[in-house]
């Protein structure tokens, strides 16, 4: 304790002996101008206002000088996003980094010292290099196939007709984006965020929303990677309190009562087989959804081939674990709020909202319309469209809570699990689609 | 790929995906289940056949061959196993020694090995 006391002490001294240091030049300097007995005089003079202009100058490059309004309320913002995550267990995982990164991002800085994420050389500028680039979201995705049993989607592949109908979410906002006024690639990295799909969007709106790309007419399109990322990611915490009201409001009680009958045993063969098949057919038909869908199934066949535990177990913890962490951090720091408040980020989270509402509405009713030609026990409970939008998997887990609701003995989540993962696949295909259009 | 021209009407282009894309997602999906329902039982099949149905599964495995195995037999095994299971027991040297590494003291570095020290 002494030796911090004496090593502070010291420090401090030589801090406040730096002034008096500066002042002995100028000094020398005032006396070749000024008589002797002036110098005293202008001494005292020269320190005070030099200690004074250095304090000003310190004040000029702190947060309280340069803070304006939308700093303070993206802070705000920021802190409200981890309160959700740790009051309410909504994604924290996305939703603490993410809110921490709003935080950082937002903290008023002068302009010039690469400080900022926007700016060349920054080490967020660094970090936020795999986001711009979409680097980031195939890493993830890695980590998603190894953790992602297809099994149940295996044992019951017309369930994966609920994961496309889900996608409605996507182009139907594409659609409502335009109507706004975006132009087409805007649009599109918008409606992505329908997927319900984080690192689709962020992946997508790389592509098509960056700032960099040139229209044929001449314009740059806008950089919207970070309002469409905090979007999908803050809807998708949201799956909890979005989805249940339209559940409810779409299927009758009867419905929510269908028992489906359980899965069949999938052989490790089949699984094998899955992600091989899946990711030919797939990207032969979306080849622009090549790193997403490739990262997707050969993070699974790590899983299933038994072979490269060692691989998955690394792809589904610590990979996906550190990625996770700079994409939350640099996502929320990318809504630096004179680049974040703006009329457009206000549309496109009236457009998430909305993108989410029709996609859970779209699983939901094709869900019924399947169940027209199903008979008998092959009826599938509607609920489960729901879980079409790809939140995995909460939204499979908020299925299973509704289901419960309605009948205690009803468990939904393995069912769910499959149009869940169909999904992923959809919203990844549907991504693939509008890049090929329009990238 | 024919590129659309982006001077037409963005909504009319726009509907143009809407349609398209959301028949190429439904296509593709549908495939995949096209695939899962019917291909992949001939591929197995197939290679089940090509194996000449090396691996059974539990339900093509006759009891008769097993009548004699009963129960108990199977309950005494186990008994057995478990027993000497029970009885084994790793032999562990009592005496527990920590061999105190020596440090090479070196005038330059002193200060740190005595940082480490207090840490370890």
């Amino acid at each position: 304790m002494k030796k911090v006391i004496l090593i502070f002490g010291v420090l401090s001294l030589l801090i406040f002996i730096k002034p008096l240091l500066g002042f002995s030049s100028n000094a020398t300097d005032t006396t070749v101008s000024a008589s002797v007995s002036q110098v005293d005089t202008t001494v005292e003079k020269t320190f005070v206002d030099e200690a004074f202009d250095g304090m000003k100058q310190f004040y000029h490059f702190t947060g309280f000088a340069n803070a304006q309004s939308g700093h303070i309320i993206m802070i705000l913002i920021g802190i409200i996003f981890i309160y959700l995550g740790i009051k309410f267990d909504y994604e924290p995982l996305l939703l603490i980094p993410i809110g921490v990164g709003v935080m950082l991002g937002n903290i008023p800085f002068v302009a010039g010292y690469q400080t900022g994420i926007y700016e060349e050389g920054s080490v967020l500028n660094y970090l936020y290099f795999g986001v711009v680039k979409g680097i980031y979201p195939p890493l993830i995705f890695l980590g998603i196939g190894a953790m992602t049993d297809f099994s149940s989607l295996i044992a019951n592949p017309k369930l994966m007709l609920l994961g496309a109908a889900a996608q409605i979410g996507v182009f139907a906002t594409f659609l409502g984006a335009l109507y706004l006024g975006f132009n087409l690639p805007e649009a599109g990295a918008i409606g992505i965020i329908g997927g319900a799909d984080g690192p689709t969007a962020i992946f997508l709106s790389s592509k098509l929303a960056n700032g960099i790309n040139v229209l044929a007419d001449g314009t740059t399109v806008k950089n919207l990677i970070g309002p469409i990322a905090i979007a999908a990611y803050s809807y998708m915490a949201l799956v909890p309190v979005i989805q249940p009201p339209i559940m409810r409001l779409l299927t009758s009680k009867k419905e929510r009562l269908i028992r489906m009958k359980p899965p069949r045993a999938v052989s490790q063969k089949e699984k094998m087989i899955f992600p091989i098949v899946a990711l030919l057919l797939t990207t032969f038909i979306s080849p622009s959804a090549l790193p997403l869908l490739g990262m997707l199934f050969f993070g699974n066949l790590l899983k299933e081939s038994g072979r490269t535990e060692r691989l998955a177990e690394t792809a589904r913890t610590k990979l996906i674990d550190i990625v996770t962490i700079i994409l939350g951090v640099t996502v929320g720091a990318s809504t630096q709020a004179d680049i974040f408040i703006t009329k457009d980020s206000m549309m496109i989270f009236g457009l998430g909202a909305i993108s989410f509402v029709i996609a859970t509405a779209g699983g939901l009713l094709f869900a019924k319309f399947m169940n027209l030609f199903l008979k008998g026990d092959d009826k599938i409970n509607p609920l489960i469209g729901a879980a079409g939008v790809s939140a995995v998997p909460d939204s499979a887990r908020v299925v299973h809570a509704e289901g419960l609701k309605a009948d205690p003995h009803n468990y939904l989540l393995m069912h769910a699990m499959a149009p869940n993962v169909a999904g992923v696949i959809g919203s990844a295909i549907a991504a693939g689609i509008i890049l090929s259009f329009l990238g | 790929m024919t590129r659309i021209l982006l001077y037409t009407d963005p909504i009319v282009e726009g509907y143009i995906i809407l349609i398209t894309g959301l028949l190429i997602v439904f296509s593709g999906l549908i495939l995949l289940t096209v695939f899962f329902k019917y291909g992949l039982p001939i591929m197995l099949y197939i290679y089940k056949i090509i194996t000449k149905g090396r691996d059974k599964k539990v339900k093509d495995i006759s009891p008769k061959v097993n009548q004699d195995f009963t129960g108990e037999i199977a309950a005494a095994i186990s008994v057995a196993i478990h027993m000497y299971l029970d009885e084994q027991h790793d032999e562990e040297n009592a005496i527990l020694t920590i061999k105190q590494a020596r440090k090479l003291y070196s005038p330059w570095s002193s200060k740190i090995y005595s940082a480490y020290s207090n840490r370890f």
